[in-house]
């Protein structure tokens, strides 16, 4: 389970200060596929950071599976982000140096697993997006569908309770969009994965249960 | 893995690892092959002294009076187990002639058993049954063959041997001395014993003969002074180090220089790669992972660098030795080992510590940060 509580973020210029997020209030139960929408700036990706641990809120709480982030070290976050939460950026953002196979490892890496399980769990992983066949390639010999997918699987190395997609669909084309969007479908569906996702594409929402509208880091309640 | 994604960073740009490679390999050649010169220097200098480390000479002490060494003190010595051999020494300054030339020279006597110990003939053999035996310098200034008669005080002695040019020493001036035996010196000469050279069999018993002498013959009196010659091995030893040290360490400048190349590479590869060391740290890399990953890239170029570089200082070692020194003989001792480790060593640590404070950085950067960084 995820819950915002009067999360404010701001950042401050030298000369003023901007309210990415103004005293937000969420609750999102385990398994529950949620889509975040909004004009560009409304504060969405800043929302998406705050799940995702990645940036901390000014003031207010993020609690992810009852555990209160704020009181969490760098390492204990480190933790959290690589056991708990799988990232899906727009711009995929694999390793380039790593093939597909070994980006997927990479989070089991960090993790400490064996290298024949973590090896087959990759090998598995690829086969679940049907990517296997690109598995030695490194991410400049795939196309942007394929891309999404390996980053996909390297979001699910970890087996993680909560997928953050921020505009997965975003750089690919109508019909790979699609074909992402099913396979992050079907795995919140069989997997139970919570899925929260981040978009202004208005087609999206039909995968959601849920729509969380946003505007000047606020929710939308109209 | 962490060294497989480390290896295939560096590989993403060759050119400018392989260029910190060169500047790591050309420090460590500087370091190692002055250092295995300096070395080779040094051995070639000791070679020199290398028969008299273990010589004592005992002379009599002036300062207190002294002008010979008594015939007693003589035989306490012989007698003496750390002594190997004893060779007792008069010395006189006499007029030589030979035809219508004269000269003031230094003349000794000596059993011809020690002559011959201590000395090498080139014409003639050494026998001093009322003959001598003379010096390479003073043969060749004042053109004197094997079989020529020279008169040395009031007596006449036959040329017998001529001895090998043997340089300076510290004891005997060889070049220019003419050798009488013992018998034969009494006769034109009623002085003493003016030094001992004593020969000991290892290292270790030069100070168990100083500590005898004190105790017996300079027991009341100091009768007698010792002067041993490993102090000045010692000190020529010390010297070298010095220099030696010094010239190695004008030669590290270079692999200074290497270290801030790889610095600076290293820095630029941090900005560089800001965006991926944030995808690292979202997908659950911790900050020491990513110190890890870049320490080890540094780690990577000492380690090729100072390969190379200590392979190649072998041959900087003998190409140097030979211009310099003329001989690469020296090249393949012990101590060459130790320089090219030296030089391996410390090129692998100005390879880390130059990584040092990018990997820092780079693990400092704050995830979300570093994912919005284009």
């Amino acid at each position: 389970m995820i819950k915002l509580v009067d999360v404010v973020k701001v950042y401050k210029t030298q000369f003023y200060e901007v309210y990415a997020l103004n005293g937000v209030n969420i609750e999102i139960k385990k398994g529950e596929f949620v889509a975040i929408m909004g004009p560009s700036g409304s504060g969405k990706s800043t929302l998406l950071n705050m799940i995702g641990c990645l940036d901390k809120p000014t003031k207010g709480e993020v609690i992810i599976d009852g555990i209160e982030t704020s009181k969490l070290n760098d390492k204990q976050l480190t933790e959290l982000r690589r056991d708990k939460i799988g990232f899906i950026f727009q711009q995929y953002n694999l390793i380039p140096t790593l093939t597909a196979l070994e980006n997927v490892e990479l989070p089991m890496i960090f993790k400490g697993i064996r290298k024949e399980d973590r090896e087959s769990r990759a090998k598995k992983l690829l086969k679940l997006v049907r990517i296997e066949e690109v598995a030695d390639r490194k991410p400049m010999e795939l196309s942007g569908g394929q891309q999404q997918r390996v980053a996909i699987a390297r979001a699910l190395a970890n087996n993680p309770s909560i997928l953050l997609c921020d505009e997965p669909t975003g750089n690919l084309d109508t019909k790979s969009g699609e074909a992402v969007m099913k396979i992050i479908k079907e795995l919140n569906e069989k997997e139970n994965v919570t899925v929260v996702l981040v978009t202004h594409d208005l087609s999206l929402s039909k995968y959601a249960d849920r729509t969380i509208k946003i505007r000047d880091g606020v929710v939308d309640v109209s | 893995m962490y060294l497989e994604l480390a290896k295939r960073n560096l590989e993403r740009t060759k050119v400018r690892s392989a260029l910190a490679v060169v500047g790591i390999v050309i420090g460590v050649m500087a370091i190692a092959s002055i250092g295995i010169f300096g070395e080779s220097l040094k051995a070639s200098v000791l070679e020199n002294f290398k028969d008299l480390a273990n010589e004592v000479i005992v002379t009599p002490a002036y300062s207190k009076g002294y002008t010979e060494i008594d015939k007693n003190d003589i035989t306490k010595l012989k007698k003496t187990s750390y002594a190997e051999c004893v060779i007792p020494v008069k010395v006189d300054q006499l007029i030589v002639s030979y035809k219508k030339s004269k000269l003031y020279n230094t003349i000794y006597g000596m059993d011809e058993k020690d002559v011959e110990r201590l000395f090498d003939v080139k014409d003639g053999s050494i026998k001093l049954k009322g003959s001598c035996v003379i010096g390479y310098k003073i043969a060749k200034d004042k053109n004197l063959r094997i079989g020529y008669k020279i008169r040395i005080g009031d007596k006449e002695f036959r040329i017998a041997g001529i001895l090998k040019d043997a340089g300076q020493r510290f004891d005997i001036n060889p070049d220019f001395a003419i050798f009488l035996s013992t018998k034969d010196f009494e006769k034109i000469s009623d002085k003493g014993y003016k030094m001992v050279i004593v020969k000991v069999g290892n290292l270790e018993n030069v100070n168990l003969l100083k500590e005898f002498i004190d105790k017996s013959i300079n027991a009341r009196k100091q009768k007698v002074n010792v002067f041993e010659l490993k102090i000045i091995i010692d000190r020529i030893n010390d010297v070298f180090s010095k220099i030696n040290t010094f010239l190695m360490a004008i030669a590290a400048v270079s692999l200074l220089v290497a270290g801030v190349s790889i610095l600076n590479i290293m820095l630029m590869s941090t900005i560089e790669r800001t965006k991926e060391i944030g995808i690292m740290r979202a997908i659950g890399a911790y900050r020491q992972t990513i110190l890890k990953i870049f320490l080890l890239e540094a780690l990577i170029l000492g380690v090729v660098g100072s390969s190379i570089g200590s392979i190649l200082s072998i041959l900087g070692g003998y190409v140097i030795d030979m211009l310099v020194l003329g001989s690469a003989k020296y090249v393949l001792a012990p101590s060459t080992a130790l320089y090219v480790a030296e030089g391996f060593f410390v090129g692998i640590t100005t390879a880390v510590l130059s990584g040092l404070y990018p990997a820092w950085k780079a693990s400092k950067f704050e995830p979300i940060e570093a994912l919005r960084y284009e």
